[in-house]
């Protein structure tokens, strides 16, 4: 296995608390989102039907409740596939309705206002 | 002079602000309410993620589902799909109690389609949009494009008053088998207009149960067809079950079996068993395709039909539900890719093999 590249590919300013960018890291397109001020990269590919799940809704989600109560939760970090609405969660990259499924996730840092993803 | 009388009004009607409500409601609700809630036809069923795909706006603004073009561009060429068949919004229209404007409305839409969509790109084909409420206008309009070498199908919604098998709708079978064309239906207005209730339990409360429960429409729409007796009425019929599911058809064809062996005496006109009849005039549409646990199970399901005849793919796009041509082809069995994907379909609306744009 070659060593992961760090890509240079964003700056603290454009990746604000709730932000998100996409980028383009070796022909890959890639996902970056300030999720409560970690920053998260992940493949901007769905693992159900291969969507650009990155284009999706980022916002909370309920929770389990009993029947006919919502709970509200985990705001700003479920990410919501654009085509079927699959949520993910973008702190582990954990699909809610599939615990096999997850987004692929790549490393981060954040050098001064550097924002670097390995791949 | 008289004393002021003493007055209460006991009728005023006044506006709360929107803002005043939304900020009052706690999540999901809140979401729901500021997205409008657009449900289909308004019942107010929400789907969390709307019913169109949210990634389909084009960089300069534009939708891709928008214009002749951009689908073709977006849609077609990237799959490799030669032919796209357009069953556009609007088809619900004729659950309109008006059914003079409904007809009016449904006339421009076919006018619109053919000047402006089926002009730019053959590849694009048009669904005749008809209002089954009123039989004699929508047989009119079906003659009135049914020979447009562009118009290849006639579009109901699955959302009715009663079956389609009633003799209510033969004037437009009628009309459809005089130009050759095949019927199909689409789900999306049950419940809505003059259709009856969504599901014979009345109103689900969610758009999960809504849209789970569809399927019910199209059995009862199917086994109408088969027990009025619609195909020995029109045996050039070919009726197209459009994004109804698929899983649910073999038992319900040995349902059928099964209990016309013992009340053949009431529909005397069933001559052989019926889903020999279905299998001859019915066909379905992949999307969106059932996905069991295991591929295997679909595809033993896929076994007891004749899929390879009756089976048609269909993407949706753009909507949530959408399949593409590559991961429906991936759910079927090698044997059956290259009819589905398309030789069937080329067969029944009689589109040409080769292309040209």
């Amino acid at each position: 296995m070659p060593e992961p590249q760090w890509h240079t590919v964003a700056t603290t300013a454009e990746l604000p608390a709730g932000g998100r960018k996409l980028v383009s890291i070796e022909g890959k397109s890639i996902g970056l989102f300030n999720v409560h001020g970690e920053i998260v990269a992940v493949l901007d590919v769905c693992p159900h039907e291969l969507a650009p799940v990155c284009r999706g809704r980022v916002s909370g989600t309920t929770l389990p409740s009993a029947p006919g109560e919502y709970c509200w939760g985990r705001e700003g970090e479920i990410l919501a596939c654009p085509w079927h609405g699959w949520e993910f969660d973008l702190t582990t990259g954990r699909c809610l309705v599939d615990e096999k499924l997850r987004l692929r996730r790549y490393p981060v840092e954040v050098v001064g206002d550097e924002v670097r993803v390995a791949l | 002079m008289a004393a002021q009388p003493f007055i209460v009004d006991s009728d005023i009607h006044n506006v709360v602000a929107g803002k005043s409500i939304q900020h009052r409601l706690a999540e999901p609700h809140r979401s729901r309410f500021a997205s409008g809630n657009r449900g289909p036809g308004h019942l107010g069923y929400w789907n969390p993620n709307g019913v169109m795909r949210a990634d389909t706006k084009l960089p300069d603004g534009r939708k891709i589902e928008n214009q002749p073009e951009t689908l073709v561009e977006h849609v077609l060429e990237p799959y490799g799909i030669s032919y796209g068949i357009l069953n556009p919004g609007g088809m619900g229209l004729g659950l309109c109690p008006d059914a003079d404007y409904a007809n009016a409305l449904l006339a421009a839409e076919n006018a619109a389609i053919a000047e402006e969509w089926l002009t730019v790109d053959r590849r694009l084909k048009g669904s005749i949009l008809v209002n089954p409420n009123d039989p004699e206008a929508a047989a009119a309009e079906i003659h009135r494009w049914g020979d447009h070498p562009d118009f290849v199908q006639v579009l109901l919604p699955s959302g009715a008053r009663m079956g389609y098998g009633q003799r209510y709708f033969n004037p437009i079978y009628a009309a459809a088998c005089d130009h050759g064309l095949p019927v199909a239906i689409h789900p999306g207005t049950e419940g809505v207009g003059l259709s009856g209730a969504p599901t014979a339990a009345g109103y689900p409360s969610t758009y999960f149960e809504w849209h789970t429960d569809l399927a019910g429409s199209y059995l009862a729409h199917l086994v109408s067809l088969v027990a009025e007796g619609t195909f020995q009425r029109f045996p050039a019929l070919r009726f197209i079950l459009v994004e109804g599911g698929v899983s649910w058809l073999p038992p319900i064809l040995w349902r059928l079996d099964k209990n016309w062996k013992a009340l053949r005496l009431s529909t005397p006109w069933l001559e052989r068993p019926p889903s020999e009849t279905v299998c001859e005039h019915v066909f379905l549409t992949t999307q969106p395709i059932e996905e069991p646990p295991r591929r295997e199970q679909l595809h033993q399901l896929l076994a007891m039909f004749p899929a390879e005849r009756m089976l048609l793919f269909s993407s949706d796009f753009p909507h949530w539900d959408g399949d593409t041509p590559d991961f429906a082809a991936r759910q079927l069995p090698e044997a059956l890719r290259a009819r589905v994907l398309g030789q069937s379909a080329a067969e029944l609306y009689g589109l040409p093999g080769v292309v040209h744009a």
